[in-house]
This record gives C-alpha cells, structure tokens and sequence, in this order.
C-alpha cells in the first residue's frame, strides 16, 4: 500500500486541512494567522519530504560523501526563501492587525464587519 | 523503529496543530504553536534538511512566536465569544 | 450550520488531496522523477562550479541568484510596509509596554540573558560565516541573530535595546542585502559575464575559485545583516508605543 508508506503526505494533508478549518470558521483574526502559519508549514512539511530518499544524507560534500545518496538540495532551496516569505507575511498581517485593533477596538471578524455596516450607513445618512 | 518515531512526531504535529487552533486563550495558542514549529524542526532534521531545521527553529520558533506575543500584547488576549 | 457547511468542503477537499497523494510515487525513492535532469548535476557538479560544499547555499546564491534577491527585496518591502502602518520613532530611544510593567524580570532571567547573548550571536557569526561549509548561510544567521536581540528586548525592554541598537545604526544597515546583491551582481557583468555572474571570465582561471568564495561569503555578510536588521526594526515598530515620555524605571 503506496499511501501507507507516504504517511508524510497523509501528515501534510491532514495539517492543512487543519489550517485550512482554521482560516474558515475561527472568527479571531489572531486565530486566523495562526491557522494560515499552519497552512504554510504543512506544505513545506509536502515538500521537503517529496525531496527525501531512503538512507539519504543532507546535501552537504563534505568528507568524501556520496552525492547519488544526498537528498534532493531543491526543494530546500526553494522552501528556505518560503520561510522568510512566510515570516514577512506575518509580521505585516500582524501590524495591520494592530492597527484595525486601534481603529475598532475588537479582533472579532463579524464584530468588524458589522462596525463598518454601521460606519457606511452613517455616512449615507 | 525509525519509521516508529516519524510516526509518533506527525502524530504529536497534527496534536500540538489541534490544540493550538481550539485554545480559547491566545497567549497558550501561541506558545502551543511555537511548539509546533519546534517539532517541525525536529522533523525536518529527520528528513536530512539541517538549513530548513535551523531556519524553522530560528524563525518559526523565536521570531514568528514573539511578533505574535506582541500583537497580543497589544490587543486583546482573550478570544471572544 | 457555517461550521458544518465549511466541516463538509474541509473534509471534501481533504479527501481530493488524499487521493492526488495516494498516485504519488513513493516516497524515498532514489529513482523518483523528482531527481532526473537538473538534480544529478547540481550535486556532481556544486563544488566545483560554486565552491561550497552545502550544495544549498549553491543553489540559492549561485544558481538560483536571481530567486534569492527576491526574496531580499520581498523582506524589505515586508518591512517598508510595516514601518508605513506602524509609523517609525523620530528619533532616538523609544519604549514599550515591557518598560512600563510593575513586576521586574527575575534576576535569574536578567543574568541569564545577559550571559548567554553574546554566545548566540558569536554562534551566528559562526553559521554566517560558515555558511557554505556547514549548514547556515545568511538567513539563518541573521534569524539567529534577530533572536537573540529579541530574548534581550523581551527582557530588558525597548529603552535599553533601542539604546544598545540606534536607529542610525539600523537604518543603513536594513537594505544591506539588496545593496550587496545588486553590487555583487554589477560586479558580474563589469567582470566580463552576466548579472550576478560569480566566476568573471576576464579573470586568470586560477583566481576565479577564491573570488567565487569571497564574493560568496560577501553576499552571505550582506543578507545576514540586512535579514537580522529587518527583523529587529519589524520588532520594534511593533513594540514602540507612541506617548513620548520616559518609563519610570
């Protein structure tokens, strides 16, 4: 049984689901970005075990090692620029976050949602 | 035994995931996902990436747990109901 | 009923993705078409066309330059943003709710911190600078070094941190990474090859292994710098709170 023996993927697709849940029904926009955070490690997590091999070393040639063992170097390339990414991502959603606190004093997405209803009829008025 | 332990570290992954998302205090969700991302570390250490091992450790663990802690800091702690 | 409705597409979809997993080759397989082509010959070849035995470092500082000085841009625009939200400090020191907190931190804590600081950015130092022999590279150290400058602010507080770290201090050093890529890539093509050509061709073929090392490690310099900088400027910005008077400690 291939699956069985890909329990990593099972792994990955189960944590993103996870976030994914998360993103959709938390109504905490805190709660919010740490299901996103989960989402973006999960699908590292996918990657990097794509790049695995059995009995594989890291891909360092240091000390004679043997390259046809090595572990795949590209999706760890590609995954170290994800993660800056992700932590950027963070931290901006994080200090726009500060400041809608600031603005509305609640973190609650239907409490946002219903203070702006209120805010655009006032204007209309 | 190896394949053991990699099951044993998703498991508690998906675990540590759950708890973080259903904490209803988000100072312990927080710190439950710097947890998580710990773990990660560990896991990709096994999967013979060291950079990502250190970088996640780094960033996920240190950096990402303490802009959440100031966020919440400065916001409101308890998740609403 | 929300809860429900997205319960059902979460699971449907986790179901869609299973089964798209379940056709993958299996895992761990060196035959797998995940390493034809491009991958033999990144680790055949890495150590002698960029000289660094972390075929990593390789990939994302030669081979894949271009890629990496996106990222670096993708981080300053992160922190432009943020300082565009969150406004920075005029001038000088600045503080924070930890400044202001009745309950100093434990002694044992303060002592700790202070010791154990400048190990981790000597150990930064070290990944930076070894980057392409050992696992590290820039990233890595300047995330290093951005967490070790957070466990003193998070302890000492902003008033002592933006003291040790000034904002003229900070502030040329946060585009040190784009600078230095953009350098090291102008310097390619003046050396007779493209931008962000690391071997110059209008060089003794002798020569070209240590100024691929050197021009190597520079750019590591240059990232770790500018990442450790980015970080510690997002962290303060969201730290600083605004009232311009002095805590009472």
């Amino acid at each position: 049984m291939r699956l069985l023996h890909n329990y990593h993927y099972i792994g990955a697709v189960i944590l993103f689901c996870i976030g994914l849940y998360t993103v959709i029904v938390r109504r905490n926009i805190i709660k919010k970005l740490i299901g996103l955070n989960i989402m973006e490690t999960a699908v590292f997590f996918f990657y990097i075990s794509l790049g695995y091999v059995d009995n594989g070393i890291a891909p360092i040639r240091v000390g004679g090692a043997d390259p046809s063992k090595m572990v795949n170097p590209i999706p760890q390339a590609l995954i170290l620029t994800g993660i800056v990414v992700a932590v950027s991502v963070t931290a901006l959603a994080l200090s726009l976050v500060i400041l809608l606190y600031r603005q509305f004093g609640t973190l609650d997405v239907d409490h946002l949602m219903r203070d702006e209803a209120e805010e655009a009829k006032e204007a209309g008025e | 035994m190896a394949t053991a332990l990699n099951v044993v570290m998703i498991v508690l992954l998906i675990l540590s995931a759950i708890l973080a998302v259903r904490a209803k205090d988000l100072l312990a969700a927080v710190i439950i996902f710097s947890v998580y991302s710990l773990i990660m570390a560990l896991v990709w250490q096994r999967l013979q990436a060291p950079d990502l091992a250190l970088t996640e450790a780094a960033v996920g663990a240190g950096v990402t747990t303490v802009l959440f802690l100031v966020a919440i800091f400065k916001t409101h702690r308890e998740e609403e109901r | 009923m929300k809860k429900i409705i997205s319960l059902l597409f979460i699971s449907a979809l986790g179901v869609l993705l299973l089964f798209v997993v379940a056709s993958m080759p299996r895992m761990g397989d060196p035959e797998s078409p995940t390493r034809e082509h491009v991958i033999p010959r990144y680790l055949e070849n890495a150590e002698e066309e960029t000289n660094s035995p972390n075929v990593i470092t390789g990939i994302i500082l030669n081979y894949r330059g271009y890629d990496t000085s996106g990222e670096v841009t993708v981080i300053f625009c992160a922190l432009a943003c943020v300082l565009a939200i969150l406004g920075r400090e005029k001038r000088g020191r600045i503080h924070s709710y930890v400044d202001r907190s009745p309950v100093p931190a434990s002694p044992v804590v303060k002592t700790m911190v202070r010791f154990l600081a400048p190990f981790i950015i000597l150990f930064s130092v070290y990944t930076i600078l070894h980057g392409e022999i050992s696992p590290g590279g820039g990233f890595q150290g300047g995330a290093i070094v951005g967490a070790s400058i957070i466990i003193f602010t998070t302890i000492f507080g902003l008033w002592e941190a933006s003291r040790r770290i000034p904002q003229k201090f900070r502030v040329p050093l946060e585009g040190s990474a784009f600078i230095i890529f953009f350098i090291v890539g102008i310097l390619g093509i003046v050396g007779g090859g493209n931008f962000l050509t690391y071997a110059w061709p209008n060089i003794a073929n002798n020569l070209q292994p240590s100024v691929v090392l050197w021009l190597t490690i520079i750019v590591e310099i240059g990232i770790g710098l500018g990442g450790a900088m980015v970080l510690i400027s997002i962290l303060f910005a969201m730290m600083r709170e605004e009232e311009a008077i002095a805590p009472t400690a």
